[in-house]
């Protein structure tokens, strides 16, 4: 029974579709009585009549009437392939009851004549033939008239999956209009930070107690500029390093406070780089003036002093493969070029001459098979390390760092101009997308990406705060303060989307956590 | 050498004709040779002439629509001869079923296709024949099918000529005529030259031209 009335404010939605919906939603979820009720009260069935009238035919193994039924319903539709399986699945059910039972002559007229007759195409009439003569199902046997309707049921439900609106609507069609509702109103949501299931009471929205924007813990243990923090990537550990010419492991606990583990003393001159191992195991450290050494995260103890003593061997950056056992360097001096050690020291290749200027800034993506570099200054390398293809960016300004997102498909460079950058790594971009807000142009300001699906970006600035912008939206979201001097550099915790650090010139680190909510 | 100064080249009779007796016996066309030896006084080598004779007979099977019978005939010149090449026992097989498609024997045809053909589709080589086959019951006039070149006597008689060279083969006797091969060698030498000297100084081997003089 239908008619032209409709609902919703603006009048879009008509009253025996929204119906029809809601009764098949009643009948997934298991509520047969309310769903049959509802049928009764409204006048509207779920099932068309063709539908009912073609279930009739099938049940009863009236294939004549099936077929033309099937034929009449997909009259209108232009999907020549989906009619065509359809007719074709009916076909084939009916030839395999009459070659069970033995009825060989009548398989065969249907063969010839039946398939001709419905035009089901060549494809699907010498698919027939094929199954006739190969199939298990068309073999003569025992009639088990249980079977047989259980494989006419069976036809049903394949049928359904192939038949048009509106005699057969899609399944779950209610739940599929609500998720999409609430992806959208999610897509909207600046702090969306996780995947709980949201409430459909109220349109969502999420707040600033969902992304890190507090002050929780101030560490204070250097005695100079910090300029570099990173959380190991399982977020159990943390490092930083600074111009007091160490660096400090640091252990998360399991309530997220943070305390000092080991104190690495060796260098010589200012560290402004450190890098984990993907195992935890293993730290390395650097500086633009310094050389590049290994050292063990459990112990504190140094493994391994890179170089063969050659002092002027100063590394300005360093990435680890996936495999926790070969890492790569690149050296501040031009020409010294780039290099991929093992852990034991060996040099396993290098990059060198006179094609590689210095090296602001290295990467390796996680799946170990891209490395990015960052050449002074406005140049951006992108090897694919097994092709050995590589594919080359030229930004405007000077880049002083760079970022890689954890699943590996994004970047995002600092610009002395105040603007950050980021770029696919698949290179179909022609533009990156643009951020801006904060502070950057005496010093090298690193920023990360963040939170749940790297929705997030985080940067150090000069003017002694914390930026964070939701990669949709090129204004900061959130500006914390707290550090009363530069903010060098940010690591957002790779496990926990609540979490992250921040280094400063004022020698403390920040660890941030959930905001109070604005109510 | 010019190669174009073959005149000059001295073709002995005996020669031209052993290589016309040599075609007959491989076809099996035993009056044709008698006749020819006969005429010419040419002597006929020695040849298993019931070999020949057996050839003759299965080779006429086929082109009569008498599948089975020939493979019958073959079975019993080598039991294993049809084991050791199951792309020609296919292609016997796949005869048959067209015979009986084609004489009307749908449901005799359907019991052959699955018991004899059906094991060959587990066989990625033989399934895109195997398909083209079992179609034909589909059509109600096989001649009107798409796949009507397995009806066709051309397509009979290669699988006859196929039959024909296993079956030289395999009584140790040369599966190619020395007249094929001659002509095999002849197109290859002429490319060889056209590709060293052009198209102009050697145009490729036309056996038509050949024959009209």
């Amino acid at each position: 029974m239908e008619n032209n009335e409709v609902l919703g404010s603006k009048g879009l939605l008509k009253k025996h579709e929204f119906v029809r919906i809601l009764i098949q939603c009643l009948y997934s979820l298991g509520y047969k009585n309310s769903a049959s009720c509802l049928e009764q009260e409204s006048n509207i069935s779920c099932k068309s009549s063709d539908f009912e009238f073609l279930e009739k035919q099938v049940l009863t193994g009236d294939w004549d009437s099936s077929l033309a039924v099937l034929d009449r319903v997909f009259d209108d539709s232009r999907d020549d392939s989906r009619r065509n399986t359809a007719l074709y699945l009916v076909l084939k059910q009916c030839l395999s009851e009459y070659l069970r039972r033995g009825e060989t002559s009548l398989a065969l007229s249907v063969l010839q004549k039946q398939a001709q007759v419905f035009r089901v195409g060549r494809e699907k009439i010498h698919m027939l033939a094929f199954d006739v003569i190969t199939s298990k199902e068309m073999e003569p046997g025992e009639v088990d008239s249980c079977l047989v309707q259980d494989l006419r049921r069976r036809l049903l439900a394949e049928l359904e999956k192939l038949i048009p609106t509106p005699v057969v609507i899609p399944g779950r069609r209610l739940e599929h209009l609500v998720e999409s509702a609430v992806m959208n109103q999610i897509d909207t949501c600046m702090y969306h930070n996780s995947w709980d299931a949201v409430s459909l009471y109220e349109d969502h929205r999420c707040g600033r107690d969902q992304i890190p924007s507090e002050t929780v813990q101030v560490l204070v243990a250097h005695k100079n500029e910090v300029w570099f923090v990173q959380f190991s990537d399982s977020g159990k550990y943390l490092a930083t390093a600074s111009s007091d010419c160490t660096a400090i492991i640091w252990k998360v606990l399991d309530d997220n406070e943070v305390e000092l583990m080991h104190t690495l003393q060796s260098h010589q001159n200012p560290v402004s780089f450190v890098s984990w191992s993907p195992d935890d195991t293993k730290l390395l450290t650097c500086g633009n003036a310094e050389v590049l050494k290994l050292w063990d995260v459990e112990t504190g103890v140094l493994r391994h002093t890179f170089g063969n003593n050659d002092s002027v061997f100063t590394v300005s950056s360093c990435a680890w493969f996936p495999d926790s056992t070969r890492l790569v360097c690149g050296s501040s001096d031009p020409e010294r070029g780039i290099v991929m050690w093992d852990t034991d020291g060996n040099e396993i290749k290098a990059w060198r001459g006179t094609r590689i200027p210095k090296v602001v800034d290295l990467a390796v993506t996680p799946d170990g098979e891209s490395m990015i570099t960052v050449f002074s200054d406005k140049e951006i390398r992108i090897l694919n390390l097994e092709s050995l293809v590589e594919r080359v960016v030229t930004e405007e300004q000077a880049i002083t760092s760079l970022s890689v997102s954890g699943d590996g498909k994004f970047f995002i460079v600092n610009l002395s101009s105040q603007e950050i950058h980021l770029w696919d790594l698949a290179g179909e971009w022609k533009q990156p997308l643009k951020f801006t807000g904060h502070r950057q142009s005496k010093y090298v300001i690193r920023s990360c990406f963040g939170g749940l699906d790297s929705s997030f970006i985080a940067s150090g600035s000069e003017d002694s705060q914390v930026y964070i912008w939701n990669v949709k939206n090129k204004k900061p979201l959130e500006v914390l303060s707290g550090h009363s001097m530069t903010v060098n550099c940010v690591s957002w915790n790779p496990r926990n989307p609540l979490m992250l650090a921040s280094a400063s010139d004022d020698q403390t680190i920040r660890i941030w956590g959930p905001g109070k909510p604005v109510r | 050498m010019d190669p174009r100064q073959f005149e000059h080249i001295v073709v002995k009779d005996n020669d031209i004709q052993s290589i016309v007796m040599s075609y007959l016996l491989h076809n099996c066309f035993d009056e044709t040779a008698d006749s020819l030896a006969s005429t010419t006084g040419i002597h006929q080598p020695v040849i298993d002439r019931d070999n020949m004779e057996r050839r003759k007979q299965i080779m006429h099977c086929i082109l009569e629509k008498k599948a089975l019978k020939a493979v019958e005939l073959t079975e019993q010149l080598g039991q294993d001869l049809l084991e050791k090449n199951k792309d020609l026992h296919f292609d016997l097989l796949c005869l048959h079923f067209v015979e009986l498609v084609c004489d009307g024997k749908s449901k005799e045809a359907l019991e052959f296709a699955k018991t004899s053909l059906a094991p060959f589709g587990m066989v990625q080589k033989y399934v895109g024949k195997l398909e083209d086959a079992i179609a034909l019951l589909a059509y109600e006039d096989p001649e009107k099918s798409p796949m009507f070149y397995l009806l066709s006597s051309e397509y009979r008689q290669q699988v006859a000529d196929n039959l024909n060279r296993t079956l030289l083969e395999h009584a140790n006797q040369p599966s190619y005529t020395p007249m094929e091969r001659l002509l095999q060698q002849v197109t290859v030498a002429r490319q060889y030259l056209t590709e060293e000297n052009g198209k102009d100084a050697f145009p490729p081997f036309s056996l038509k031209d050949y024959v009209k003089g």
